[in-house]
């Protein structure tokens, strides 16, 4: 982003003239606009205080989510897995989110809600996936926004990270893309039941938001375009293996997808960051 | 074929959807007749520029449409649940970045200085600060003072033009002021920024019709150090 550098040089400027030049409190203008410049000061710093912890906890969602596809039925590792996954989780939660709860204590909660939505959406995409594959009931934004409540300490006010239905539907719909993922893993190591339960599971959503109503939002279309895309990536592999039997359907699910009109691009995305 | 929890989780977020949308229709009716108030008091002022006689008038009228758009204001902030202000925000920004235009403008006019941020929240019936409630956002107040400066450019081009040759000399120190107020702050590259790099324009214009005035010494006055702003803007009037 060319204004965070445009920002921080100017930032380095403005520091500058501050100290050299004191204000003359005789002019009024001049001395209104030193209180303006220190307020705007203090608000884009607590913006990019919470912009950097909302990328620690986006990293760490990411890197949960990746030891989750690590589970295999052979080795027989999920109990482990998921242990270490819900340590990791709960930990985000009581350093990462207490952070950004810190900051926004006494504020408008909806004021920053931009600056960590990315993180947080990253969050609630390794927290269901990681109910959906522990065999839980996938929670709801409630669930959610009572984790990430926090007593304050003596005198200080309990705080909250908020957590917008919407940011969370969000982060549901990428959910997806995480079980299509496991999907075709789980073809490929034999574990056929995963496959149809997971297929089931996406067409479950999808028919859920195919249901909701418009919600101004630019970022669910696209969401729901790649879900869509999701649902029948799973949909070609379970019909392939009905048709073939599992073990040719390990070898063909590939050229399969092709034939679908699926863009091969983007038949392996890999979200990097591990 | 869905399970219950996951149905359970969108039927509770499309009744989620449709209370929030029924509130945003609800403001977008109060902001809508604010808008019209703020309209009027717009054409109000528009007087300045064909008539410097009647400024004071058209002031005045100014400030009953303001007291309008202080009771929606009022009306707004109560339908705005506490705590949701930038939740909605979006809707009102616009609308209030022009009233703290038209409300400085006008008390500029009136008193020849910057209207401060409490004024401003007092004319419009707005708190200052977050913590109080409904608020007038300083951003809102910093772009509406820019775009002040815009009319007052225009300004400065009519009141000669009307043979008010005084005039663009004081707007020109004022803004000249002002200019030097927003050097002061470290802008983000937002909307404030990118309103603060067209106030480079106003400055120029502005003195550029001072340097007309004066080149042709239509200004009658001494040098400009030695105009006190005050008296000489009374008789201007």
């Amino acid at each position: 982003h060319g204004g965070n550098n445009r920002r921080r040089h100017h930032r380095g400027g403005g520091k500058h003239t501050n100290t050299q030049a004191t204000v003359d409190e005789s002019n009024p203008i001049l001395f209104a606009f030193h209180g303006f410049a220190k307020e705007l000061d203090d608000k884009h710093d607590r913006y990019e205080r919470i912009v950097k912890c909302g990328r620690d906890i986006t990293i760490e969602s990411k890197r949960i989510i990746f030891l989750l596809h690590t589970i295999d039925q052979k080795k027989d590792n999920a109990g482990k897995v998921l242990e270490e996954a819900q340590l990791r989780l709960d930990k985000v939660c009581s350093t990462n989110f207490a952070e950004i709860a810190k900051e926004l204590s006494g504020r408008d909660q909806y004021q920053y809600a931009k600056a960590f939505s990315p993180g947080l959406q990253e969050f609630v995409e390794a927290l269901t996936f990681f109910e959906y594959i522990s065999g839980k009931e996938v929670s709801d934004w409630t669930t959610l926004q009572e984790k990430l409540k926090y007593k304050g300490e003596e005198e200080s006010p309990p705080t909250e990270c908020l957590v917008q239905p919407i940011e969370f539907m969000l982060g549901l719909a990428d959910t997806t893309g995480e079980v299509m993922r496991r999907c075709i893993n789980s073809l490929g190591s034999g574990d056929v039941d995963t496959c149809f339960a997971s297929c089931r599971f996406l067409q479950g959503l999808h028919a859920g938001y195919l249901g909701l109503g418009p919600t101004h939002n630019r970022e669910m279309s696209r969401k729901l375009f790649t879900l869509r895309q999701s649902v029948m990536k799973s949909e070609a592999v379970c019909y392939n293996l009905r048709v073939r039997g599992k073990e040719a359907a390990k070898w063909g699910a590939e050229e399969n997808l092709l034939e679908k009109g699926v863009d091969p691009a983007n038949a392996d995305i890999d979200e990097g960051f591990f | 074929m869905q399970n219950p929890g996951i149905k359970n989780i969108f039927t509770k977020f499309q009744e989620n959807l449709n209370t929030e949308q029924e509130l945003r229709e609800e403001i977008r009716l109060t902001v809508r007749e604010i808008d019209q108030s703020a309209k009027e008091a717009a054409i109000a002022l528009q007087i300045i520029h064909t008539s410097i006689s009647e400024v004071s008038q058209g002031c005045l009228k100014a400030r009953e449409r303001f007291q309008e758009c202080q009771k929606g204001y009022r009306k707004l902030a109560e339908i705005v649940p506490a705590g949701q202000y930038f939740r909605y925000s979006d809707h009102w920004h616009f609308l209030t970045q022009k009233l703290v235009s038209l409300v400085a403008l006008t008390i500029y006019l009136e008193a020849g200085f910057l209207v401060s941020r409490e004024t401003v929240g007092e004319v419009l019936g707005l708190e200052v600060t977050q913590k109080n409630g409904f608020h007038l956002e300083l951003e809102d107040y910093l772009i509406g003072v820019l775009q002040m400066v815009t009319e007052l450019a225009r300004f400065a081009v009519n009141s000669v033009t009307l043979g008010d040759y005084q005039r663009p000399l004081m707007i020109s120190r004022f803004v000249a002021d002002l200019n030097a107020g927003y050097r002061m702050l470290n802008l983000k590259n937002d909307g404030l920024r990118k309103r603060f790099d067209a106030l480079k324009y106003d400055v120029k214009k502005i003195e550029e019709i001072v340097y007309d005035v004066s080149i042709r010494g239509l200004a009658r006055s001494a040098p400009l150090a030695e105009i006190p702003s005050g008296d000489k803007e009374e008789k201007a009037e």
